[in-house]
């Protein structure tokens, strides 16, 4: 719609191209003494948005054929077939690997990350609490993304991760630092649908929810020391066990 | 007179309508390829691995050698329970 010679001049040429009025915050333009247009709040930290991953080297594994699983792409679904047993695998070497491809979205590495993760964690015992520390930067990693479909997926492996074995959720606790920030910005991620259904949490897809069991999960297996650290990254947490 | 070393065939078949620990077992040899223990035990010559706590089944080895992994828990869905088969012998009636 064209806009008359009378609306140009009052509202500015600015209105007439869809432009905003005000300037943001904290720029140059903004400090100036001659700045007659209204000062905007400043732009957004973009805290909740998703970023963009790295390709991972799980993906390159995959793609080489280097993992000992056989590639099948039928309908039997939700079951990988491992070449080797399981118990005879390089903990070190693989399960590191494996949570390097939570960062995946795509079929078939999301699938075969989170399946594999979830089967060397069902059948590992004493071989996963040495791999703790090398299982942080690809935790870490995965959460960065801020993508809620990844965030789900690894703190589901999370929970499992701290019932794997005996000592894991103690082994974590020096860790809280590099994976606890993510689930504070999360926190407070649920939907208020007042009595209407939310069928996330019939699936299991809320963040919140997931992230205050994950949580619970640490303090649970954590030992002492657990509550106290949470806290200290989530101030939010309240005990599940003290109160 | 030797005794028969082959399996016995199934004489009967039945479709299970709901879930118990039997399904599961039988859910779990079928998706890995086999009919039962039975058909298992005589094709691979091995003892299944069973959960301690439970005695479901842990793992499982193919007919083309990869191994299936099972968790501790339930894992035949309400939907595969109709999908399952119950073999019976006719040395068990």
């Amino acid at each position: 719609m064209s806009n008359t010679l009378f609306e140009r001049k009052a509202y500015g040429s600015n209105k007439c191209k869809g432009k905003k009025e005000s300037t943001d915050a904290f720029t140059i333009k903004s400090y100036s003494k001659n700045a007659k247009e209204k000062l905007g709040g400043p732009s957004l930290a973009g805290a909740f948005k998703t970023r963009e991953g790295k390709p991972t080297s799980f993906r390159k594994f995959y793609e080489r054929g280097d993992f000992p699983i056989a590639l099948e792409h039928d309908t039997k679904g939700n079951k990988i077939a491992w070449k080797v047993e399981i118990e005879k695998l390089d903990y070190h070497h693989y399960l590191p690997l494996f949570y390097d491809g939570l960062c995946e979205t795509a079929h078939p590495y999301e699938f075969f990350s989170r399946q594999g993760v979830h089967d060397m964690l069902e059948h590992g015992g004493s071989k996963i609490l040495p791999v703790i520390p090398q299982l942080i930067i690809p935790i870490k990693n995965a959460l960065n993304q801020r993508n809620p479909k990844v965030m789900c997926t690894t703190l589901k492996v999370l929970q499992h991760l701290v019932v794997s074995a005996d000592m894991v959720g103690e082994a974590l606790v020096p860790y809280y630092r590099q994976i606890l920030p993510i689930l504070n910005i999360f926190k407070n991620q649920n939907l208020n649908s007042g009595d209407g259904i939310d069928y996330s949490q019939q699936k299991r897809e809320n963040i919140g929810d997931l992230i205050q069991e994950t949580l619970e999960a640490f303090e649970r297996h954590g030992g002492e020391d657990a509550f106290i650290n949470i806290k200290y990254m989530v101030p939010t947490y309240e005990s599940c066990m003290l109160n | 007179m030797a005794t028969v070393q082959t399996p016995m065939e199934p004489c009967g078949m039945v479709r299970p309508k709901s879930w118990d620990d039997k399904v599961e077992e039988a859910y779990r040899f079928q998706l890995a390829g086999y009919r039962d223990e039975r058909e298992y035990a005589h094709l691979t010559q091995a003892n299944v691995e069973r959960w301690p706590h439970n005695g479901y089944i842990k793992k499982l080895i193919r007919k083309d050698g990869c191994w299936y992994y099972f968790n501790k828990t339930r894992e035949c869905s309400e939907k595969d329970v109709s999908k399952c088969k119950l073999y019976s012998y006719s040395q068990d009636k």
